[in-house]
């Protein structure tokens, strides 16, 4: 209509791709990852049997590669771009979404090193055959052990503040009244989250198995 | 082909109005404003702006708005243009509305109107209780989209030095000084309209805004362009008094409801809430049953004046009364007046809405300005137009709440098209002029820059104008007394002796605003005298124009129009008859039905 | 005797944009009701530091000063503000005054924000009317979305939500939250809807509402109160789907 009308930039798809991929599929692979593992809260036999399934899905590397390794390459490498062209001025101005800002930024890069490393040597190095007995080795191991818990609770932050962003910025939460709910939901997401994680992590390090009772023999 | 052009000077709502009517008639428009438009001074305005649209079915009329206009002017206004401003109101309503303008509504989705001082008629349109910013913003759209189409060109951050005449002294262009490089620079122009505001800068402390010098009309006046009415100075009566400026606290406040009241006891020392009603004084409401807090703004600013100066009932002893809303339901002070409790609020930190608001008269319009013909707002130099509160056409002796909005727009509107036809009608434009012309004027400029910069006095700018404003505002703004006025003359003689022998204390090129500063001041203190001497010469009380010695309005004598011309560098008062054809001066009474 | 209460202010100055920066301190008479303003002023009628030296009077920009115009914009101990409604008695002392740091500087504490009226320009942030000329009336509005409009047509152009978003820098031209907001007004007004596809593009072109990133500084640095969190969800809302849909849909 207009010629000086400009059409949505390459950046604008970006970004909208970037918050949406946060949620879809990482979001949901986060908590259908938390969801598996914690089959270790249950009995170790129960955890490889998880882990046997989720190898023996069809078009298993397909999938892995298109909903898991990619969307989580992009997420992070176009969020460290948009760090870039951000300022922090969280000292100027100490207010509780700046303050997020900022750490969105933080535990974004530490949970994608995380995830990186986690990839490395639970996919990667067993070639995806893990199961709770070497799981369980790597936790004997305190650096390992630190390095999983830090993980869990940035990556578990970074999609509670995310789940917010995302609501926010899609226009899904627009009074201040739905924003500040969002806000809430996205806390009690980013908690939920942490707390399972470092059940999980617990059970490995101290073999300790809260809902053995659960468990059925084959 | 000749392409004609027009400079506008001001971008409030006369000047914004007026670049619009040039840009749609195809003829380039460079706008010059001090600030970037939309911080002008018009955002101040809060009320609202007049129309009989007659929306409450109480038989109000355009000819009722005119009478009404008339009448609260104390008869001072040519009434032909007058008649047509009131006329044409109705359809400026209806443009305002149009640009998407946030009226108040009713619930059918109309729009709201409400009662203003010196009328019993609710005509008033509003936008909250922040009307002028929301009318200034919808103007600066339309020029931003003019802009952005490539037919008005926008020079913020100039200031106007002076005209610039030929030999046959029509106006050719003007002079202006960039106020970041501080390069003085000629514009050559076919027609230039001026809307260049107020001039609460020479009272020192106004609800004017801080641009609002005077300085353009008083450098045209120095040009040869007449001033008309400068005597005529309205005093608000609801201000916050404050150290930099006194805030406007709007009539929209009385016409929500809200009363004027001081204790009836001179030493109260019960807080406001807990004086019970027999205990107050709702002086207006006594005095001006049919009008009552509502009456037009210089009586309510004597009466006041009255309450604390004769009959010592200030608050506390100091220059203070009660201005109380505290009556009025939250939700409507909420939705219709929100901004100007808030200003009260940030200001003085106390709830109006709980508290009533201390306040007093202050200076905050003027109705006089550059003499226009009561045709098309032209000025006596061919070329040179005046629209806003810059020129004096509309008001008379005392304006009315509301009406300096529909002044604003309709003048500027009727000044860009008469602009436009001007430069059409053009044999020889600007183009034909010659180049000496203006280089001579861009000199005579520069040198006068030259000249202050140089200076080495021991005057301080700053401190002669708030002596300047101290004197004004004592002197020649509610009660004027004759030998005082020529105390002041004299007083403002010896600041322009002593303007001779400033220092400016910044000497740079860049971004100096005390340069600028200094030119306006030399400016002001011209205007000041023209005031002066205008209260001095005419000894009668008319409208905002009180003197004790002189208390009544005498038309024998001074039912005329005061046109201060300038000749050989003085200022010389001539006298002009009224254009009463239309409507019969009569008494102008409101303690009583009129 | 008694001895009169001082002001300490403490200002950047900078004679222009390549200039080096200084700061030079002031003491002043204390006065009711004082603002930095008066400060400003004070100086000006004597510019001499604290330690006696003499200097120039400091440039800033003001106009109104009861915060309607959007002119005095500063940094006050830090904050992003306006000047005329900083009261000295609510300010800690030394009141540091800077200016903004999102615009270019002029000279001291006067900055050019004319990046946001060329935003305004670029998103059409107008009713596209047909002329001046006597069309009748506009068209009715509701109560209800005069209630949701009029707070958001009271933007003052200040600056301040650019000043205080992170995303606006050297090396970002975000249009800022003033800008979007003023896209949902627009587009909400009857009239303006009829070009709210316009807008939307515009404000999902370069530097438009994607750099947004919520941090929600903006809308707690409006002095005008204005919910400009909200209108930046709503114009997101807007934008996606027209991107969206207009894709699948045409």
């Amino acid at each position: 209509m207009s010629d000086t009308a400009s059409q949505p930039d390459a950046s604008y798809l970006l970004r909208k791709l970037h918050s949406f991929t946060g949620v879809l599929p990482v979001g949901a692979f986060l908590a259908e990852h938390f969801w598996s593992n914690s089959a270790a809260l249950v009995d170790p036999r129960k955890y490889d049997e998880v882990s046997r399934d989720l190898q023996t899905i069809p078009f298993r590397l397909v999938v892995e590669w298109a909903f898991i390794f990619l969307p989580i390459l992009f997420h992070g490498l176009y969020g460290i771009y948009i760090w870039l062209r951000g300022k922090s001025n969280v000292s100027a101005y100490p207010w509780v979404g700046n303050w997020q800002y900022v750490a969105q930024r933080y535990t974004g890069l530490i949970a994608f090193a995380y995830i990186g490393w986690h990839l490395y040597t639970e996919r990667w190095l067993t070639h995806g055959k893990s199961t709770y007995a070497t799981v369980a080795q790597d936790m004997a191991n305190p650096w390992y052990l630190a390095f999983f818990v830090v993980g869990i609770l940035a990556s578990s932050f970074h999609l509670g503040v995310g789940i917010w962003n995302f609501l926010c910025k899609w226009g899904l939460a627009t009074t201040a009244k739905a924003q500040e709910a969002a806000g809430r939901l996205g806390v009690v997401i980013g908690v939920a989250f942490s707390f399972v994680g470092i059940l999980i992590v617990l059970s490995f390090r101290l073999n300790w198995h809260p809902f053995a009772f659960y468990y059925i023999n084959k | 082909m000749r392409k004609p052009k027009i400079i506008v000077v001001g971008g409030g709502l006369a000047g914004l109005m007026a670049t619009i009517k040039a840009a749609e008639a195809g003829i380039s428009v460079d706008l010059f404003s001090i600030v970037p438009v939309k911080r002008s001074h018009s955002v101040c305005a809060q009320g609202g702006i007049n129309a009989a649209k007659n929306q409450k079915g109480e038989g109000d009329t355009t000819d009722k708005h005119f009478d009404d206009t008339i009448y609260g002017g104390d008869f001072l206004a040519n009434q032909p243009l007058v008649k047509r401003m009131c006329e044409a109101a109705p359809g400026i309503i209806d443009l305002l509305d149009r640009m998407g303008v946030m009226f108040n509504r009713t619930p059918e989705g109309l729009l709201d109107y409400r009662r203003f001082g010196g009328t019993l008629y609710h005509r008033t349109a509003f936008a909250g209780a922040t009307t002028g910013q929301q009318l200034l913003y919808a103007l600066d759209e339309q020029v931003r989209r003019h802009e952005a189409e490539g037919r008005v060109k926008k020079c913020e951050g100039w200031t106007f030095l002076s005209a610039v005449m030929d030999g046959a002294h029509v106006c050719r262009g003007i002079c202006a000084m960039d106020l970041r490089t501080m390069e003085v620079k000629t514009f050559p122009a076919d027609a230039a309209i001026f809307a260049t505001g107020g001039i609460g800068a020479i009272f020192g402390r106004s609800t004017n805004s801080v641009v609002c010098t005077g300085s353009a009309q008083a450098a045209l006046f120095q040009q040869g362009v007449d001033y008309a009415n400068g005597e005529f100075i309205q005093v608000h009566p609801t201000a916050i008094p404050g150290e930099d400026k006194l805030r406007l606290m709007s009539e929209s406040a009385r016409g929500e409801g809200g009363r004027v009241w001081v204790p009836r006891k001179p030493k109260e020392n019960r807080p406001p809430r807990n004086i019970p009603k027999s205990d107050r004084f709702y002086f207006l409401e006594e005095w001006y049953p049919k009008y009552g807090n509502l009456v037009p703004r210089d009586i309510a600013t004597r009466a006041i004046h009255r309450i604390v100066y004769q009959e010592k009932l200030g608050l506390d002893g100091q220059a203070a009364v009660y201005l109380d809303v505290t009556e009025i339901p939250r939700e409507t002070l909420n939705r219709k007046l929100e901004g100007i409790l808030e200003i009260y609020e940030k200001f003085l930190g106390v709830d109006p809405r709980e508290e009533p608001m201390k306040v007093f008269p202050g200076m905050h319009y003027t109705m006089g300005g550059i003499w226009v013909n009561g045709e098309d707002q032209a000025t006596n130099v061919p070329g040179i137009y005046a629209a806003g509160e810059c020129e004096y056409q509309y008001h008379g002796a005392n304006r009315l709440g509301a009406n300096s909005l529909v002044s604003c727009i309709f003048g500027g509107g009727l000044a860009g098209t008469a602009a436009v036809k001007h430069v059409n009608n053009l044999e020889k434009g600007a183009e034909a002029t010659a180049q000496a012309v203006y280089e001579s004027e861009r000199k005579r400029q520069e040198e006068k820059n030259q000249k202050l910069i140089r200076r080495d006095g021991s005057e301080n700018p700053i401190t002669i104008w708030r002596e300047l404003g101290d004197l004004m505002t004592e002197h020649v703004t509610v009660t004027r007394l004759n030998k005082n006025l020529q105390a002041a003359d004299a007083k403002i003689h010896s600041m322009l002796e002593r303007y001779s022998r400033i220092n400016l204390s910044d000497r740079t090129k860049w971004s100096n605003q005390t340069l600028n500063f200094a030119r306006e001041l030399e400016n002001m203190l011209i205007l000041a005298r023209v005031i002066t001497l205008g209260a001095l010469a005419r000894n009668e009380s008319r409208g905002a124009h009180y003197k004790p010695e002189f208390p009544d309005r005498d038309d024998t004598n001074w039912l005329k129009t005061t046109r201060a011309k300038w000749v050989n560098c003085d200022i010389q008062l001539t006298y002009e008859p009224v254009d009463i054809s239309l409507i019969k001066p009569r008494a102008r009474r409101y303690d009583a039905a009129k | 005797m008694a001895e009169t209460k001082k002001v300490i202010v403490k200002v950047k100055r900078q004679a222009g944009p390549n200039d080096p920066a200084r700061r030079e301190e002031f003491s002043l008479s204390w006065r009711p009701s004082m603002n930095v303003i008066i400060c400003l002023r004070d100086i000006a009628e004597n510019p001499v530091t604290r330690d006696g030296k003499k200097t120039t009077p400091i440039t800033y920009d003001s106009n109104c000063l009861e915060e309607i115009c959007g002119s005095c914009a500063m940094l006050i101990n830090g904050k992003a503000r306006m000047a005329c409604s900083a009261l000295v008695d609510q300010l800690e002392q030394p009141i540091r005054l800077e200016p903004l740091t999102k615009f270019p500087l002029v000279r001291d504490l006067s900055v050019d924000r004319q990046f946001m009226f060329e935003s305004l320009k670029r998103v059409k942030a107008w009713i596209p009317i047909d002329g001046t000329y006597h069309l009748g009336e506009g068209p009715r509005v509701s109560p209800e979305v005069q209630a949701k409009g009029y707070p958001l047509s009271h933007c003052i152009t200040c600056g301040n939500c650019l000043e205080v978003c992170p995303q606006v820098n050297e090396h970002n031209q975000f249009m800022g939250a003033a800008i979007i907001s003023q896209v949902r007004l627009f587009n909400m007004h009857p009239t303006g809807a009829m070009n709210k596809r316009e807008r939307l593009e515009a404000v999902m072109g370069p530097g438009g509402i994607q750099e947004c990133a919520n941090a929600q500084n903006c809308v707690k640095a409006c002095p005008k109160g204005i919910p400009l969190t909200e209108s930046i969800a709503e114009v997101n809302r807007d934008a996606w789907k027209q991107a969206l849909l207009g894709w699948f849909l045409g």
